[in-house]
């Protein structure tokens, strides 16, 4: 079944549970609860378990109690005790005996005046009825009796409403207003007026000022061409020191280096032989080349001569090589066979 | 009930809130030009209240005013930009015609047939200059405005309007303006017969040459002579933003020397010295102030001047005067700038 009911526990711990109303199911006791529970919902007055009528002398029906032994027993005990003493009392009192046989014991009025019971009520029926409301005549015009003394008065023009006097606070508030407001306007204006006046000085200040440090800016340009220029000019100066300085000083070297230069070249020309003696170079060329060929030639015709000697003692030695080898190999071929 | 108007050139004005929004709607209506303008003419006398413009700006009705631009009729144009002039005289309606998408369409009336609306126009423009974010804003138009000028079609007072815008502008970024030749077209205004014109003029030059370029297009151009001739003219505005120029070109050497040839600084010094009439005048707050930038102006153009060797062989000469203006000046600024002169003069290296 759906459960309405929720249980829950809170934040703080607590347990709450709550859950939709909802009618007795009609199961029996010792049956699985049906799934559907629309099935068994009945109209509660056609409820066979709800009570019905006067309930003011209707015994309690106890509720399934399980049973307590003890609990029982007391409860007979006190029933029986009850009983008791009920018995016990309707002995001691008497009552009326009863009647004999054939005849019966009828209620009988013994007063003197005898009234007539009976359950009958006398009733009688009345009837009221209202009339029609009538029409009620118009109530006559109240005019309470003249009483007092007549009085008059009338409002003279000017009394009630003076328009000098009212106008008054008006026109002041209006004047007032206007003057305020054209004040202001004129304050504005002053307060406009003097700013751009302050706005005119400020700027006149700072054109100066500008004019100021276009000047000092002229000036230090002026001062940094000519620091310029200057330096560039001694920086020339120095230079041309320099060279002057470097000039002399080569100068000087030249000529300490050149002082020995011409006997040195002198002497190496001599060296080289480009200074000569004619007659003797004249010797060298012409005639110690020929002197030198002749003995050449001269030589020449010793070792050709020689040579030719050579050349016959060769052949003479070769001849008698050859002779000599001959006869050796004859002699020798029979010798090694 | 509407038969009888109190003022019949003004439309009847709502109560309270309703004011502004209730014209606006009528606006909206496109009724008959006459009542069209009445309507601007209440709006322009409701506008005069903060409260209202600042209704106006937040209510978004600046979009209908766009409407209105396009109207036939001129003296809805007009109307129209007379209740813009109203609206930038506060910083709320400045602000809201900036960031709105106004200005192309105000400067398209710039060429508008007549010449009361062109005036008006202009008038909000100089007015939406005093703002730098609106001078910032209006940068793109300078070369317009400068074409205007030297068509030379406008009268004396737009033409004086223009000028202020351009010199306004030229404050915040004097580049568009040199970029067109500004310094040539002021040159030949300066010489104009009208004083307003001319004072307008210098001080739109005084504004290009803070400008290193326009320095020296001042001196290029030969302005400096027709300068001089401004620093005796009648008027005191004048003088000043005369000596302003001179001030910011005597900062460069080709200045100084143009200066010192026109032989400027009798009149500096003139200046410069105290006078017994300017002590009767020191009872006059306006006139003394003026003066003060005249004194404070002439100082700063003799110091840059006395840098000059022939300047400060003259200076020297004139010592005096400047040291009487240190000593019993009760203006700090001035006794400041004449100690600053006297110890340029006096400097040895």
């Amino acid at each position: 079944m759906a459960f309405d009911s929720h249980s829950q526990r809170d934040a703080n711990g607590s347990y709450t549970f709550s859950s939709r109303p909802r009618p007795v199911e009609n199961r029996s006791k010792y049956r699985e609860p049906p799934s559907e529970q629309m099935q068994n919902y009945g109209n509660i007055m056609y409820d066979r378990r709800v009570v019905r009528g006067n309930t003011y002398a209707q015994h309690i029906i106890p509720t399934m109690v399980p049973p307590d032994s003890a609990e029982t027993q007391r409860q007979q005990e006190i029933r029986r005790r009850a009983i008791a003493r009920k018995r016990a009392r309707e002995q001691f009192r008497s009552g009326t005996p009863e009647a004999l046989q054939g005849r019966k014991h009828i209620d009988v009025q013994t007063e003197l005046y005898l009234e007539e019971l009976s359950d009958v009520i006398v009733a009688a029926d009345i009837e009221c009825q209202t009339d029609a409301f009538l029409d009620k005549p118009a109530t006559p015009l109240f005019i309470p009796a003249k009483s007092g003394k007549d009085v008059e008065t009338q409002i003279e023009e000017g009394e009630l409403f003076d328009f000098d006097l009212e106008v008054q606070p008006l026109l002041e508030v209006l004047v007032g207003k206007t003057i305020e407001q054209s004040l202001e306007e004129v304050m504005e204006e002053e307060e406009l007026a003097s700013l751009r006046a302050q706005q005119r000085a400020f700027r006149e200040l700072r054109k100066k000022e500008l004019a100021e440090v276009h000047q000092l800016q002229e000036q230090e340009r002026r001062r940094t061409e000519e620091k310029g220029r200057r330096i560039a000019q001694q920086k020339e100066a120095l230079k041309q020191e320099r060279e002057v300085a470097e000039k002399i000083a080569a100068r000087a070297y030249t000529q300490q280096y050149l002082a020995d230069l011409l006997p040195t070249v002198l002497t190496s020309l001599r060296n080289h032989g480009y200074f000569y003696d004619p007659v003797e170079k004249d010797i060298e060329t012409n005639f110690l080349p020929w002197l030198v060929v002749e003995v050449n030639n001269s030589l020449e015709r010793r070792y050709t001569a020689r040579a030719m000697l050579d050349t016959i003692i060769h052949d003479v030695a070769q001849k008698r090589l050859e002779g000599f080898k001959e006869p050796e190999t004859q002699p020798a071929n029979p010798e090694t066979q | 009930m509407a038969a009888s108007l109190i003022d019949p050139s003004r439309a009847p004005v709502a109560f309270g809130r309703r004011a502004v929004p209730q014209l606006f709607e009528e606006l909206q209506q496109r009724p008959e030009a006459a009542r069209r303008q009445r309507a601007l003419n209440s709006l322009c006398d409701l506008m005069h209240n903060p409260e209202r413009v600042y209704q106006t700006v937040t209510g978004g009705f600046l979009e209908q005013v766009k409407v209105l631009f396009q109207d036939e009729d001129a003296d809805v144009r007009t109307k129209t930009c007379d209740l813009l002039h109203v609206l930038t005289s506060h910083s709320v309606g400045r602000q809201a015609l900036l960031s709105s998408s106004l200005l192309p369409p105000l400067s398209q009336l710039l060429d508008d047939p007549s010449s009361s609306c062109r005036r008006s126009v202009h008038r909000v423009l100089t007015r939406l200059t005093l703002l730098p974010a609106g001078a910032d804003a209006l940068l793109t138009l300078v070369p317009k405005l400068m074409l205007k000028l030297r068509q030379e079609k406008e009268e004396e007072e737009v033409q004086a309007l223009i000028l202020s815008t351009l010199s306004s502008c030229s404050y915040q970024d004097p580049r568009p303006a040199l970029a067109n030749d500004g310094v040539s077209l002021l040159g030949h205004i300066l010489s104009h017969r009208s004083t307003n014109i001319r004072r307008e003029a210098a001080d739109a030059l005084m504004a290009l040459s803070v400008c290193r370029d326009g320095k020296e297009q001042v001196c290029e151009q030969n302005l400096l002579p027709v300068l001089v001739g401004l620093l005796q003219d009648e008027d005191l505005e004048v003088q000043v933003n005369a000596v302003g120029v001179i001030m910011f070109t005597v900062t460069i050497t080709t200045g100084k020397q143009q200066c010192l040839d026109l032989d400027v600084l009798p009149v500096l010094l003139d200046f410069v010295s105290k006078k017994k009439e300017e002590e009767e005048e020191e009872q006059d707050e306006e006139r003394r102030r003026r003066r003060k930038a005249l004194v404070l102006y002439s100082l700063r153009a003799l110091t840059a001047l006395a840098e000059a060797p022939g300047g400060r062989h003259l200076l020297l000469e004139q010592l005096p005067v400047l040291e009487a203006r240190t000593e019993s000046e009760e203006d700090q600024d001035i006794r400041r700038s004449a100690q600053d002169a006297v110890h340029v003069i006096t400097w040895t290296p």
